[in-house]
């Protein structure tokens, strides 16, 4: 096994070369001992790939990292091992070696959640939403536990009760961004988190587009909730058609800067993600959601002023000012209302005096 | 031949009563001072001989000396210039008068001898009359600020020629004109009706004014911040006699009545740039000065850009605040200067200004974050109360200004501190925002009401403990405002409407 993580953890060597040294010597260990007297096996490795392995063959204390690492409950799962994501080694460049905290996507579906990391608060209503719709059905969800969106994708499935995963673009133990860390402890214990890169490794900037296409690769479907013009989630989207998946964008206004990607992907042939219902089916879950039947429940128990108050908040924040010219009542009568609504969860002030719905009617 | 000639000179707030002597005798011609001279002190001697030779004395080269007594205490200041030349005048023996024993004299001369105001006559006259002076002679320039000093005589001279005129008696000086003006307390330099929209801002500063709770305003540039930080001062009550005359000893302290039309009426508003430095923030130097905060005092102290003030520079408040004047120790003595001001902040939301507005800012939550954190925790904590002003729209625009005049909101928090004052007739303090947390429960009392939104926002909010205590002041001036009375279920929302930053920095931030 140690040699596995050597393997893995050797940098320098593109994952595609590391899989073609893997089919020609068979294993990670017989790679490390007879890579000098079998150098032929390696005719098509780059000079420089061959002159980093070489050096890493040689370096003194991997074999404590890998001790430690097992000390900390990371395992490391190779791709010639059969717990190896199936859905993952289809794809042009695997990794070799996945770090995981946690455990592995094992349900039948799988769908990523991706998107803007400063996003709006519809965007995450939506992502919420619809994660939890999909792992209360069994879906597991993937993202990448960025701000925003994947947060947004993983705090729902985490209340929908089923399984989430992030990939990081570090190394596992590491929780970045660290405002994140709620999720990412619930995450070890309700899904599992993901790397292909060395634990303890820092969050380096060109790591993060390369998880993008394991994002990709462990899900059946992409979905995109919000996106800028040049966004990253738009590299997962790329890599998703590059591996054969289908992608979902969510539609947004024309003149929403964050839609922009995601309308742009509708215009080149995404698939438009209109209803949970139908996203759902067309994944193959045929487990119907029940409905929140709570817009009549929601009539009933609120008081006049608290509708009206109600009926003029949307998922672009409003400031308490708007809220009084739109409903036309008194201060202290939207206050109240506003408070209540608040009590009740239906509405949030996302910043200061500027409040939002929470949830999707 | 020896004279005395009595003058004073300022220390902090107040004034000493300084003795003027000069001695002329026989030896190498000379001109010493001695008692601690400043520079621009010992430069005295300069213009009191050319201003003495253009008067037409030509005195003898003898040796002179000047003592300012008590010499132990150091003296600045340019007011030495005239008690100089009286005395050595009259140590030369060209000069006699009874007067000079009775009067106190201060002022700058001229080389041509005439007379130019100084710093600090207020406390000047103050100090002259405790000491039992009958009379004071000053610069005309200083007349207006010392006519308000009563029980001293105050007479005012253009020239060291009329000085002298009125010692020999053949002359008389003037009594200053005392201008009581007579202002329209209606009449505000900005008002509440001219600001478009932004009604909470308006309520918030209406609460501010009627508890003396200090305001922390964020919002998109052009939200009219500042407008409603300047009408923030005509929405305080008058100014009371006492009020007026600590206000007037400041400015004349340092230096600055002139400046000020209006002094003894308004309520001074202060603005200080960003890139203002500690000392001349709170005050300070070797000899200190007065700082703007105490120019702010019993008015409003308006600290635009909040996030651009060096922090060190904000830290310096918390003190003041706190205290409400300004201890200031040097090697001297200490000075304390009042800092009895309202606090008025504003900002903007993120480095752009548009958060959350996310079509027109692409701040990071991080850039954000760290944008708040330029200003320290305990800083944000002394600010009561914080609102959103958010951006104007065009409709707002366009609507006539139908707000409240800020005379009919100034009744309102009169009323307001009115309670507050009989409620805390027997306190040290005497504004809402200055009940010790000890007193707290007494004083604010809730309704079961009330106290339910108090619980059920205090784990929805992850209120602290500060926060507790800053949230029942401002629902006390909320009800206040609304009469009196327990605080209410409705006063305690609206409270929590006006919570602030440091309570809880956008946890979930998008």
């Amino acid at each position: 096994m140690k040699y596995r993580y050597w393997f893995a953890t050797l940098t320098g060597i593109s994952q595609r070369e590391k899989l073609s040294l893997l089919e020609a010597y068979g294993s990670a260990e017989e790679i490390f001992w007879n890579w000098e007297y079998q150098k032929e096996k390696a005719h098509r490795i780059p000079g420089e790939a061959a002159k980093a392995l070489e050096k890493a063959r040689v370096q003194p204390d991997w074999e404590n990292r890998y001790l430690q690492m097992t000390e900390e409950g990371i395992e490391l799962v190779c791709v010639d091992q059969p717990q190896y994501p199936e859905r993952l080694k289809q794809i042009y460049d695997p990794p070799y070696g996945l770090f995981v905290k946690g455990g592995l996507p094992k349900g039948k579906h799988a769908a990523a959640i991706v998107g803007a990391r400063s996003c709006s608060a519809y965007g995450q209503a939506v992502a919420e939403r619809l994660a939890k719709t999909l792992s209360g059905c069994g879906v597991d969800v993937v993202s990448g536990m960025a701000y925003g969106i994947d947060a947004a994708a993983h705090r729902g499935a985490l209340a929908g009760g089923g399984a989430t995963y992030g990939v990081l673009g570090c190394g596992v133990d590491v929780c970045y961004p660290g405002r994140n860390r709620e999720i990412y402890n619930r995450m070890q214990l309700q899904g599992g988190l993901l790397s292909e890169v060395a634990p303890g490794a820092r969050p380096l900037p060109f790591l993060f587009p390369l998880r993008n296409r394991i994002i990709s690769g462990l899900a059946d479907v992409v979905v995109v909730v919000e996106a800028r013009e040049r966004s990253g989630s738009l590299i997962t989207a790329d890599s998703a058609l590059e591996q054969g998946k289908n992608v979902y964008a969510v539609p947004g206004r024309v003149n929403d800067v964050l839609s922009y990607g995601c309308n742009w992907l509708i215009s080149q042939g995404a698939s438009i993600l209109f209803s949970e219902e139908e996203f759902l089916r067309e994944l193959g879950v045929f487990s119907p959601p029940e409905r929140e039947k709570n817009k009549n429940l929601m009539e009933k128990t609120l008081e006049k002023n608290e509708r009206l108050v109600y009926s003029v908040l949307d998922f672009t924040p409003l400031h308490i000012d708007q809220i009084l010219r739109g409903t036309g009542l008194e201060f202290t009568q939207a206050v109240v209302a506003l408070f209540r609504l608040q009590c009740l969860g239906l509405v949030k002030e996302i910043t200061k005096n500027q409040y939002s719905k929470t949830r999707l009617t | 031949m020896y004279s005395v000639v009595n003058t004073a000179v300022l220390r902090g707030m107040d004034s000493v009563v300084v003795q003027v002597e000069a001695d002329v005798c026989d030896g190498l011609p000379a001109f010493e001072m001695v008692g601690i001279p400043s520079s621009e002190v010992r430069e005295a001697k300069e213009r009191v001989r050319a201003a003495l030779r253009s008067l037409g004395y030509r005195l003898a080269p003898k040796r002179v000396t000047v003592n300012l007594c008590p010499a132990d205490i150091p003296k600045r200041g340019t007011g030495f210039d005239l008690p100089i030349a009286l005395a050595v005048l009259s140590a030369y023996g060209l000069l006699e008068s009874e007067q000079l024993s009775r009067t106190l004299f201060a002022g700058e001369v001229t080389l041509s001898g005439s007379l130019k105001g100084i710093r600090g006559i207020l406390p000047m006259a103050a100090a002259a009359g405790r000491a039992g002076f009958s009379q004071v002679v000053i610069p005309e320039e200083n007349g207006p600020e010392a006519g308000i000093v009563k029980n001293i005589t105050i007479l005012t001279a253009g020239s060291l020629r009329q000085v002298i005129g009125w010692l020999r008696a053949e002359a008389s000086l003037k009594k200053p004109d005392i201008i009581i003006e007579e202002r329209d307390p209606e009449k505000v330099e900005v008002d509440f009706a001219q600001i478009r929209g932004q009604q909470l801002l308006k309520k918030a500063c209406e609460v501010a004014a009627a508890g003396r709770h200090n305001l922390l305003m964020s919002g998109p540039p052009g939200a009219g911040k500042t407008m409603a930080a300047r009408a923030m001062a005509g929405i305080l009550p008058a100014l009371t006699e006492e009020e007026q005359l600590e206000l007037a000893r400041i400015y004349s302290v340092s230096g600055r009545y002139q400046e000020r039309e209006g002094i003894l009426t308004q309520r001074p508003f202060r603005n200080p740039h960003y890139s203002i430095t500690r000392t001349a923030l709170i005050g300070g130097g070797r000899i200190p000065q007065i700082g703007e905060i105490s120019l702010a005092h019993n008015g409003v102290l308006f600290l635009d850009e909040l996030t651009e003030f060096a922090r060190p520079v904000l830290e310096q408040l918390r003190q003041p605040l706190e205290e409400r004047e300004v201890r200031l120790v040097r090697l001297g003595g200490t000075y304390i200067y009042p800092a009895d001001f309202m606090l008025v902040a504003a900002m903007n939301p993120c480095c752009c200004g548009f958060y959350p507005d996310r079509n027109r800012c692409s701040c990071t939550s991080a850039s954000i974050r760290q944008h708040l954190n330029k200003i320290s925790r305990p800083f944000l904590d002394r600010l009561d109360l914080a609102v959103e002003a958010p951006r104007v729209t065009v409709d707002e625009l366009k609507e006539p200004g139908d707000g409240e005049a800020s005379a009919v909101i100034r009744r309102r928090v009169e009323e307001a501190q009115k309670l507050q004052r009989v409620r805390y007739r027997e306190e040290a303090f005497s504004y809402n925002s200055q009940i010790p947390a000890k007193l707290l429960s007494g004083y604010v009392r809730l309704t079961p009401g009330a106290k339910t939104v108090l619980t059920q926002s205090y784990d929805r909010l992850a209120l602290s403990a500060r926060s507790y205590h800053r949230l029942m002041r401002v629902a006390r001036t909320v009800a206040d405002l609304s009469g009196g009375g327990d605080v209410g279920e409705a006063h305690m929302m609206e409270a929590l409407l006006y919570r602030s930053l440091g309570d809880e920095l956008w946890r979930e931030m998008p």
